[in-house]
């Protein structure tokens, strides 16, 4: 490594004239995996992965009884958002308990991320193996498991806050957002130094100032984009939603994954639009929040990942 | 230390909420898994406990269904590997730097767009009266119209497709961590590029390859939606057959113990796939001692 290091810069990237001889002939094949393969591959799968998307963009302009079977081009299926009130009302549920949950998520997640970051002890193994426990258990499990808790909740006890919808909804979708958010802030502040905060508790700032004054703006990035990847899915949540929902407050995957059964309509298709747009407003903000903190594009694609 | 018990009692909120909607819920899942169905009309009971629902969970009919779902999981990761990798490769080490952001971006939008709708649209595209089906007729690559939807094929290719942004973003951190200096290392001392590939970048790479085999893998195998769009009554997937226990047959006993099967079979095969790894990276490991060892 050394040797590397006090080479002069422009050494350090030999032309293909001083390899090695011999390995010469060897070391073409390579070169033209990385000048033509490789590009030729990656544009090839992001076309596979756009396919679909564009797919579904293309096809909320028609105008036809079914999604599926293309007929004309109009934009009668956006109209429809606004006048069906099905439709509109499932994203309107959607809207409304992804906010709750991320907000729920958020506040609980930021607060375990702190204490993770800050009083390390026996305790964060435990709650770190927990959360992985939550972010790996397939999402139909968590579903099937509380669906049977929360009308035990709501009808065998009593507790009549379990029957809500939204209520449901939200416990549904925070779970998961939880484990990210923890993930996000714990990252962000185990990577800064807990310096600032002593002196601040030095001078004798209270617990509760040092928190609110320091320690919470230093993990905002991560709180802010915590809060961003949550809403985005909570909107996406389907399977934990399509189990714990109560009839009246249908989400809108649930609503899509009921309209599979019946028929996809245009519409579908025009709202999926209208949300991928939202979607990638919310991801640009966070990518933006992230780089505005000092993350590399790595960091930002761990944290997208999902830890 | 007052101030210490403060700190931890942050995460108490989290913890109980976890506690009480998480590991009660699914520890309730485990103890339902024991009881059975005692009538129509109530979808449990737990006074007599035996292993019964998972006898009944493994009959042939459903066992084919937990074979068919480690098949799809199995080939479903493997592919995402084999085409995600080189993807990943090219945008750590390849690509113009100043451009890695958006070809990442690139990689992360299919992610977060909206999992059922990306499935509904390879639905539109493989529909039999769909246009690629058209296309391919008109072109005389296919006699009649395609017949890849409700197969395992439809499955295959939806869960590859909703899972590959998973496989790419963990093999690029990785990619991404075997920095530059380090390969020039190689090359200086002699290594040509394939060389350096397999012995430093792919090497050093590897927590990031089973980051990413983990993060397809898992819920691939629960995967519930991929399988209900594309596959039909052919593609079945355990993910199914819990979620139709629950939801039309109403017998939470046998639901709960296929839930915890599943969760078992995941562990299971995950223990299996790290001993093969272990077992088929003696050798190479082997020869990287020697190597060392010759070169001192």
């Amino acid at each position: 490594m050394t040797v590397v290091a006090e080479r002069p810069a422009e050494q350090a990237d030999p032309s293909p004239s001083t390899t090695r001889a011999g390995s010469g002939r060897r070391a073409k094949a390579p070169r033209n995996v990385s000048r033509w393969l490789l590009p030729l591959w990656a544009t090839l799968v992001f076309v596979f992965l756009f396919l679909p998307i564009a797919v579904v963009i293309v096809y909320s302009f028609n105008v036809g009884r079914l999604l599926i079977s293309w007929d004309h081009f109009g934009f009668d299926s956006f109209a429809a958002i606004v006048t069906k009130p099905a439709v509109r009302d499932a994203v309107l549920v959607s809207l409304r308990t992804g906010l709750i949950a991320a907000v729920l998520a958020t506040a609980l997640g930021t607060l375990a991320g702190i204490a993770m970051a800050r009083t390390p002890g026996k305790w964060v193994p435990w709650f770190l193996g927990l959360l992985l426990l939550i972010s790996v258990t397939p999402e139909i499990v968590d579903a099937v498991a509380l669906l049977p808790w929360v009308v035990f909740l709501g009808q065998d006890l009593g507790l009549s806050i379990f029957n809500d919808g939204t209520v449901r909804l939200v416990i549904g979708q925070s779970l998961f957002s939880i484990a990210i958010v923890s993930y996000i802030v714990r990252a962000r502040l185990v990577g800064l130094d807990a310096k600032l905060e002593e002196a601040s508790a030095d001078l004798y700032a209270k617990p509760f100032t040092t928190f609110a004054k320091v320690t919470l703006p230093l993990a905002m990035p991560a709180v802010l984009a915590g809060f961003l990847l949550s809403f985005t899915l909570g909107l996406d949540n389907t399977i934990v939603s399509a189990f714990v929902q109560v009839s009246g407050t249908t989400p809108w995957p649930v609503y899509v994954l009921s309209a599979l059964r019946s028929g996809l309509r245009p519409e579908i298709a025009a709202v999926s639009t209208i949300m991928l747009v939202l979607t990638l407003g919310a991801l640009a903000l966070v990518a933006l929040v992230l780089k505005k903190a000092g993350d590399s594009a790595a960091d930002i694609a761990r944290t997208m990942a999902g830890g | 230390m007052r101030k210490l018990r403060i700190r931890f009692g942050l995460a108490l909120p989290a913890w109980v909420w976890l506690l009480v909607f998480f590991v009660v819920p699914i520890g309730v899942v485990v103890w339902y898994s024991f009881g059975y169905k005692p009538s129509i009309f109530s979808t449990n009971a737990n006074d007599k406990l035996s292993f019964d629902r998972y006898v009944e969970a493994l009959s042939p009919t459903f066992f084919a269904t937990f074979q068919n779902t480690l098949w799809v999981g199995i080939a479903g990761t493997a592919l995402c590997l084999i085409i995600g990798a080189p993807v990943a490769y090219w945008i750590a080490v390849k690509c113009a730097p100043s451009r890695r952001g958006m070809f990442l971006a690139l990689v992360m939008v299919p992610f977060w767009t909206n999992f059922l709708v990306r499935t509904i649209g390879w639905q539109i595209i493989l529909a039999p009266e769909g246009w690629l089906s058209h296309a391919l007729q008109f072109l005389g690559v296919i006699p009649g119209p395609l017949g890849i939807l409700n197969t395992r094929g439809a499955v295959l290719l939806g869960v590859v497709y909703n899972y590959l942004p998973l496989m790419i973003l963990p093999l690029f951190v990785a990619f991404d961590r075997v920095s530059g200096p380090l390969r020039e290392a190689s090359k200086d001392l002699g290594a040509g590029s394939w060389q350096t590939f397999f012995r430093v970048t792919i090497p050093l790479a590897q927590p990031g390859i089973i980051a990413g085999v983990l993060l397809v893998y898992i819920p691939l195998m629960g995967d519930y939606i991929t399988a209900t769009v594309l596959g039909g009554a052919k593609g079945n997937m355990v993910g199914q057959i819990v979620a139709s226990q629950f939801q039309t047959a109403q017998n939470w006993a046998l639901g709960s113990a296929m839930a915890v099967l599943l969760i078992l079979t995941i562990a299971l095969s995950i223990g299996v796939m790290a001993a093969i790894g272990w077992l088929v990276t003696i050798p190479i490991r082997r020869s990287y001692r020697l190597t060392l060892e010759d070169a001192r």
